[in-house]
């Protein structure tokens, strides 16, 4: 087990930068989610903790050692492949044994060599050690497939495949687990029941894990902390609640859910906060900054939105019409035109009220303490 | 590591941890590799350069480890001049043998192509019966020692000849052709070898743009008219490609000029073959090995360039439906005139076993009676030479096996590109040049290797490298990265991954070539003739000597044998790439 720590990476191919001074700190046990969309460097950072990239320049640390010259079959990261990367020549029980069996033939006596190496080439050859068949039943029936042992990896469903994958890297107790894009192969339903299932595993086992995604609400449901990623640069890193409520940039406040962003600037710094102009808007604001020029963002939820005057006129309270109205389900996303300004709200749907038509006036009405500045 | 160590004397230690971490068991492995390559295929053809210049055998082994070697060697390299070469160019046998060659492979190549023709066309465009039989007739060819094939003709078309007795029966005089001359030898490789060309045509007349057809049938062109200005013209790049691989195949054959080249007709194998065989002549037999590669190679690269970026071109789209041609009339004539050209090495082969099944053949169309007294004779006196033969060809596949696999490995997951040129280079080098080349090289001390078995399998494997690599490259293309990847995740060093992993992916595609390289060590002649060592003669050694002996029974036996065997492999080897495990 141990805390991970990035400092000053960088990883450039030929003239091509992919990562730029990149610096994390992972605690021990903490489930930590790489964000962001492909491209950005999450999948590199994520080969370098793991060894199969060499840095350009700085440095990885696992449980304060530095691992840079460490080969990636000696810094113990169990990873989790995209693909699964299941070896099809091995069932099941062999595919979990492979990293223990192989530790029995670096490690072993000459007869324990020999044995393992008979194991790897063919489960017929030698029998494998009672240590490793209790570690790797051990292993299976976290994961719920102690009754597939003797099955093929490709006779098994995607979910069970992943299972497999993840017992593997378990099994071996790495110091960190990695998983690049686990759920990405998977359908809607099984997805979400494999959410709950690593999150599960990784609390009771309490390892330090690496989960790399492009998905936001993947990375917001399970993750300790996230780090957004951006063009080979860490962006922001911060708790799934914080980032939601506080981005930092325009780019995580989009890539995070969805946000009405809007170009202003501070008219004057108050008590409370500051009182911005959006064009001929005017609204007032919880945050200070010390710069006139600032990016204004709304979440579309954070709007009130009524139709028949529950709103009544005062501070941060606009006028608009209604251009489009989409219904959701659960949700109505009305897009509303404020003078030449756009601005998205979602409210909740609620039977029994009508979804307004385009063309109606509407009142909108924002807490200053959901418009954010930055 | 301890965690306590301050930045510095970790960054002093860890540089140097990485230049030990490169001197790992793989990278050993690939140097040896290259050694492999360097000491009997680079070394020797650069030995054999040098000595076209000198005139006189030159020992570079000996040179690096004697100094009176060495003085030898640097006299006679300051006395090499371009006098051999000259008296080329200038006329002589070694130039009319050359010219000779060019033109056999250029008529081999041109009649190939307008035989196949029609056959490709058939194959690609019409609904002709019996496609599959055909197809199945072509393997036939590929699967015959052409000194086989050519002793074939001569059972057939020679002075004795079946057809010969039927021909004068119907009041021919004499024979229709002297099969011991430039006509025997061309008919002969145009048989044996049209299918190198058949296939890749049917897939230039198959890949052609059929949008294009229809754009010239709709602006109200007739159909023959699009067939002779859009189909063919879109096919030439194939047909040309063909051509130039005919050409090389034909030039580097060495069992049909030696068994049907008359006297007074030089062939550039031949030539080489007797002045070292027969005269010792390093000279002589040093330049003849210098041009042979530089034709073959030359029209190797001529070849390339034809095909370059074409391989799968037209077919990388969505496959489109052709209009295949239906007339009864087109499709019979076609499958009369294909079935004439596919039965024609069938006739042969039939030949030859009937041959090999009779007391005495020669009087009449058919032989004056039956006896299995060959094979007996070839099961009891000549048993040990199947031995040989199964001995070296085994060798050679444990050798090719494992150099093909970690070549693979090197180039395809190492991006050792270098490796993949360096193994392609036999591609370009005839058996006989190769021979002469490592004869020459390794006739001395220190390394005195001429005449064991030991060069012999180093030759075989060699020149079949290029297969063989290529069968294993494709496997080790379809295993994905991540694989390998998971197993040194899981902490196995890249060598055990290989082994464990990789390896047993990788058997299928490695036992389907390993099959066939021990089918074309078997029937293996220009090196055999060269290298083969007396006492550990294989079977085409066997078959090629009676041939010369002119003991035509025992010759067809063991042909036959060596025929049954391949079958059999063959088909063993279909099954094998047919049914992949995974």
């Amino acid at each position: 087990m141990g805390s991970v720590k990035v400092k000053n990476l960088i990883k450039k191919y030929d003239d091509v930068v992919a990562l730029n001074n990149v610096n994390i700190n992972i605690e021990e046990g903490e489930f930590f989610a790489l964000l962001g969309p492909s491209g950005c460097g999450k999948t590199t950072t994520m080969r370098c903790i793991a060894g199969f990239e060499d840095p350009s320049s700085g440095e990885i640390l696992i449980g304060n050692n530095v691992v840079n010259n460490i080969t990636a079959n000696k810094r113990n990261c169990g990873m989790v492949f995209q693909s699964y990367a299941l070896f099809p020549h091995y069932n099941v029980f062999e595919n979990v044994a492979y990293s223990l069996t192989v530790r029995e033939l670096y490690q072993g006596g000459p007869a324990t060599k020999l044995k393992s190496f008979a194991r790897l080439m063919s489960k017929r050859l030698a029998k494998p050690s009672k240590t490793i068949e209790q570690k790797v039943m051990d292993a299976l029936s976290y994961v719920e497939l102690d009754k597939y042992v003797e099955r093929g990896v490709n006779e098994l469903s995607g979910g069970q495949q992943q299972r497999v994958a993840l017992a593997r890297a378990l099994v071996m107790e790495p110091s960190v687990l990695l998983m690049d894009e686990p759920l990405s192969n998977l359908d809607k339903k099984l997805r979400n029941s494999m959410r709950t299932t690593i999150r599960r595993i990784q609390q009771e086992v309490g390892i330090t894990t690496i989960f790399v995604t492009h998905d936001q609400e993947e990375a917001m449901s399970m993750a300790d902390r996230v780090a957004v990623m951006k063009d080979g640069e860490v962006v922001q890193i911060a708790t799934p609640t914080e980032l939601y409520s506080n981005p930092q940039t325009p780019f995580v406040a989009d890539f995070v859910g969805s946000s009405n962003i809007f170009e202003g600037q501070i008219k004057e710094s108050t008590k409370e906060g500051s009182v911005v102009n959006i064009g001929d808007v005017i609204l007032k604001s919880n945050i200070k900054l010390d710069k006139k020029d600032v990016k204004v963002m709304i979440r579309p939820e954070s709007i009130e939105l009524s139709s028949n005057g529950k709103i009544k006129d005062g501070e941060n309270v606009l006028k608009g019409k209604v251009k489009i109205s989409t219904y959701l389900g659960a949700q109505i996303r009305y897009d509303v035109m404020v003078g030449n300004h756009e601005i998205m709200i979602d409210q909740t749907f609620e039977p029994g009220t009508p979804v307004l038509p385009p063309g109606a006036d509407v009142k909108l009405k924002i807490d200053p303490e959901r418009v954010l500045l930055i | 590591m301890k965690p306590e160590l301050n930045n510095q004397k970790v960054e002093v230690k860890t540089k140097k941890a990485s230049i030990l971490d490169r001197l790992d068991y793989l990278s050993v492995l690939k140097w040896a590799i290259l050694g492999f390559f360097a000491l009997f295929l680079i070394i020797p053809l650069f030995s054999v350069f040098l000595v076209s210049f000198t005139g006189m055998p030159i020992n570079i082994f000996g040179s690096l480890v004697n100094p009176e070697i060495m003085s030898t060697t640097v006299e006679r390299l300051s006395n090499s001049s371009l006098e051999h070469y000259m008296k080329l160019l200038a006329g002589g046998t070694y130039f009319k043998a050359l010219v000779n060659s060019l033109a056999l492979a250029l008529g081999v190549a041109l009649l190939v192509i307008v035989m196949c023709f029609p056959i490709a066309y058939a194959f690609a465009r019409t609904t002709m019966p019996f496609k599959k039989t055909f197809a199945a007739l072509c393997t036939i060819p590929l699967i015959v020692p052409t000194f086989v094939s050519a002793a074939g003709f001569i059972l057939m078309f020679g002075r004795t000849g079946w057809f010969t007795n039927i021909y004068q029966a119907f009041g021919g005089d004499g024979v229709l052709f002297n099969v011991y001359s430039m006509t025997g030898i061309v008919l002969v490789q145009v048989f044996f070898f049209f299918p190198f060309a058949l296939w890749p045509m049917v897939a230039a007349f198959k890949a052609s743009d059929v949008t294009l057809e229809e754009a010239s049938q709709n602006m109200g062109a007739k159909n023959w008219i699009t067939m002779i200005f859009v189909t063919f013209p879109l096919a030439i790049p194939g047909i040309i490609s063909s051509a130039l691989l005919i050409f090389t195949v034909s030039f580097s054959d060495f069992g049909t000029p030696i068994i049907m080249s008359p006297p007074d007709l030089n062939l550039i194998v031949v030539e080489a073959y007797r002045e070292i065989a027969g005269f010792f002549n390093w000279a002589g037999a040093a330049i003849l090995t210098v041009i042979m590669v530089l034709v073959a190679g030359f029209f190797f690269w001529l070849q390339r360039l034809v095909t370059k970026g074409r391989d799968y071109g037209t077919l990388s789209g969505k496959p489109k439906m052709q209009k295949l041609n239906d007339n009864k009339v087109v499709t019979t004539s076609l499958a009369i005139y294909t079935s004439v050209v596919v039965l024609m090495p069938l006739l042969t082969i039939l030949t030859v076993f009937l041959q090999s099944i009779s007391t005495t053949w020669g009087h009449g169309a058919l032989p004056d009676g039956l006896t299995l007294a060959h094979y007996q004779r070839i099961f009891t006196s000549s048993s040990n030479n199947i031995w040989n033969s199964v001995m070296l060809a085994v060798g050679a596949l444990i050798l090719s096996v494992v150099i093909a696999t970690f070549v693979s490995y090197f180039v395809v997951r190492r991006g050792a590109a270098k490796l993949d040129f360096i193994a392609s280079i036999p591609l370009i080098v005839p058996g006989i040049a190769l021979g002469i080349a490592l004869i020459q090289t390794f006739n001395t001390a220190p390394l005195q290797l001429t005449g064991t078995a030991l060069l012999l399998i180093v030759a075989y494997t060699i020149r079949r490298m290029p297969y063989m690599i290529r069968s294993t490259m494709g496997t080790m293309m379809s295993i994905k990265k991540d694989i390998e990847e998971a197993a040194v995740n899981l902490g196995a060093s890249p060598l055990l991954a290989a082994v464990t992993i990789i390896g047993p992916l990788m058997l299928p595609g490695i036992a389907a070539g390993s099959i066939l390289v021990f089918i074309t060590v078997i029937k293996e002649t220009s090196v055999t003739v060269l290298l083969a060592p007396s006492d550990l003669a294989p079977m085409s050694l066997v078959v090629f000597q009676s041939l010369l002996r002119g003991d035509f029974y025992t010759a067809s036996a063991m042909a036959i044998l060596i025929i049954v065997v391949v079958l059999g492999l063959q088909a063993f080897a279909n099954r094998f790439s047919k049914n992949r495990l995974y």
